[in-house]
């Protein structure tokens, strides 16, 4: 009795916090995507359109940790044994992807056009004993700077 | 080619139902498919303890040797009086194999039909009981148990539950002890069955014996004398035994519709 006891204030403070800090996550999510909109971040092995010639390019990255709440660690859980989309984790992975790609344009606000844009994820203690519901996202690609007219470089 | 800055207007990368409603939706998926499956294999437990014979049981238990850990049984000649009491219902109760009292010191107020044909009696339930009658129903009560071959049906179920659970969720404790709790409620439903029909039993066995039913509600009565004061009500619900007014009330009725009377009792001799 006991331990259904806490299982159920587990579930009930999982479920709370869980929710605030994703609401909290997306507002800010929203917010820095609109900021950093006018940064093109695409998947082209080359620069789009124009032939401005590039300065330089540089590898950046960005990455991000995020677990999963108690309560939809439960509820992905009994998803298991039913089979079908594990929706719990749906806003676990499109956090995790969209933070990492901010984290990215946020680490070169200067640049000109990011290409190459890949992301890959990779589940923190997969397969421990522990069940930890986390999953890293990486999100990385070429950040290229265009020359400037004047010869003031854009980056000091 | 050129770039359009813009944000999609929907997110359609994650569903917008509710999960509490998932998650109530799901769980109670579970539970009703645990709780069909339980009661199903609950009927083949009783089914497979028909086909166990005594003999069987006897040479099962015989090698599990259970560290009840219990405390130190050192009263031997209350010990030997319990047996010869047991002994005494005899003629009374046809019992499967020879009942092997062990009187255990220890406060609680409780007996206990172990598999093997072991009966463990709590010296508490000595000092609880003042009459040799008082203290005889208790046993009878035990030896209904064994008799109706109870032991074998709880602990049967105790193992089908833990099977299921583990097969089922592993290592995963949380929904495990939801799935516990819920098949508790049944357990507890059928042992209630479970002990009224020991109750009966013994009953019978101790008319037959003393020729009256004088005494039988006298554990009961002196139990609830004790626990007055505590809303036991919600308790109930989950307890493996039912209500002591509700145990008290039933032997009055059977003992009535049997015609059995009750007389004085005999004072037990404690030393």
């Amino acid at each position: 009795m006991d331990s259904l006891i806490i299982f159920l204030v587990l579930l009930a403070l999982g479920f709370v916090f869980g929710k605030l800090a994703e609401s909290r996550h997306y507002r800010s999510i929203q917010a820095r995507e609109e900021m950093l909109v006018r940064l093109p971040a695409t998947s082209c092995k080359k620069p789009m359109g124009n032939s401005t010639p590039i300065s330089h390019a540089e590898l950046v990255h960005g990455h991000v940790v995020i677990s999963v709440d108690y309560f939809k660690q439960i509820l992905a859980g009994l998803r298991n044994l039913f089979g079908g989309t594990i929706q719990a984790y749906e806003t676990l992975l499109d956090r995790a992807r969209r933070e990492a790609v901010l984290r990215l344009k946020e680490s070169c606000p200067t640049a000109n056009e990011i290409l190459n844009l890949r992301i890959e994820t990779s589940s923190i203690s997969k397969g421990g004993g522990d069940r930890i519901g986390s999953v890293e996202v990486l999100a990385y690609g070429t950040a290229i700077y265009y020359q400037q007219a004047s010869s003031q470089h854009s980056r000091s | 080619m050129n770039y359009q800055p813009s944000l999609p207007e929907h997110n359609d990368n994650v569903s917008h139902q509710h999960p509490v409603r998932e998650f109530f939706v799901l769980i109670t998926g579970v539970l009703a498919f645990v709780l069909m499956g339980y009661w199903a294999l609950g009927f083949f437990v009783d089914i497979a303890v028909g086909y166990l014979s005594p003999e069987q049981e006897a040479q099962l238990f015989s090698k599990v040797n259970i560290d009840w850990d219990f405390g130190e049984e050192s009263m031997p000649e209350e010990q030997a009086k319990l047996q010869s009491l047991v002994a005494a219902f005899k003629p009374c109760l046809s019992l499967p194999y020879p009942i092997t009292v062990s009187l255990v010191k220890s406060e609680a107020v409780n007996a206990m039909a172990v598999p093997g044909g072991k009966m463990v009696v709590f010296s508490g339930l000595l000092d609880a009981v003042s009459s040799t009658n008082g203290l005889m129903f208790v046993l009878a009560h035990e030896l209904g148990h064994f008799k109706n071959r109870d032991h074998l049906r709880l602990m049967g179920r105790g193992i089908v539950l833990s099977i299921l659970a583990m097969l089922a969720f592993g290592g995963d404790a949380g929904i495990s002890d939801i799935l516990a709790s819920t098949i508790n409620l049944r357990t507890a439903k059928y042992s209630q069955s479970r002990e009224s029909q020991a109750d009966h039993t013994a009953l019978q066995a101790l008319h037959c014996h003393f020729g009256h039913v004088g005494g039988a509600t006298e554990l009961f009565e002196a139990l609830k004398s004790q626990e007055k004061g505590f809303d036991f009500e919600m308790l109930h619900y989950f307890s493996s035994h039912p209500e002591l007014q509700q145990r008290i009330d039933d032997l009055r009725q059977l003992a009535q519709e049997l015609g059995y009377s009750a007389k004085g009792t005999k004072k037990l001799m404690k030393q």
